[in-house]
């Protein structure tokens, strides 16, 4: 992650890494909400790859597979219990 | 003819009593089998919580239906479902093959978890 071995943050950070490449997945379901609630802040937002460390690869199917689960009303566009 | 498989979700009126629930069930068998589709599975969530208002609706009432069919199902499942006033949301999905194998290890419970160990309970 960090090349430099002066930065101040190094050995501090965490390796982050996939969820859905450690387990070999093929295809993200929208129908799994509890995995999909994982990557999605309580606001509803999707989580960016930065924070959650998955790889491109699978953050474009999971970001499809949120949109989906939005869809049908299994997770929020935008969470109520804000204010 | 070639056919693909295909999977469907769609949102019931929850207001209906049980047997208009039925039929709208039924009718939507029925429409799929006559444009030749062969029904594989038809898995019913029941009534559920939305997560979001839906025409002034808090809950509907869940179908998931997968079937193989010709191609020209997509087309008349939208003419279908537009028509159908009892259905509130649908959405129609054709397998590719990373999905079918998805389906296939779905269908033997042999899913892969993606989260083994639960991250908040670390914390």
């Amino acid at each position: 992650m960090l090349k430099n071995p002066a930065h101040p943050k190094k050995g501090n950070l965490k390796e982050k890494e996939c969820k859905f490449t450690k387990a070999g997945i093929g295809y993200i379901d929208y129908k799994d909400v509890d995995t999909l609630a994982r990557f999605v802040n309580d606001q509803g937002k999707i989580l960016p790859r930065r924070v959650t460390g998955t790889s491109a690869k699978y953050q474009r199917q999971l970001a499809l597979a949120i949109k989906r689960a939005r869809h049908l009303g299994l997770l929020p566009f935008v969470a109520e219990n804000l204010r | 003819m070639k056919t693909n498989f295909y999977e469907v979700t769609f949102i019931i009126n929850p207001v209906l009593e049980e047997e208009q629930v039925k039929e709208v069930k039924e009718g939507f068998e029925t429409f799929v089998t006559g444009k030749g589709a062969e029904i594989d599975e038809i898995d019913e969530w029941g009534i559920k919580r939305l997560a979001y208002e839906m025409d002034g609706k808090n809950s509907g009432y869940y179908v998931n239906a997968y079937f193989h069919a010709p191609g020209t199902i997509v087309s008349d499942l939208e003419k279908y479902f537009k028509l159908q006033e009892n259905i509130m949301r649908n959405i129609v999905l054709k397998y590719d093959n990373k999905m079918l194998k998805f389906r296939d290890l779905q269908k033997k419970g042999k899913l892969p978890v993606v989260f083994v160990e639960t991250p908040e309970e670390e914390v």
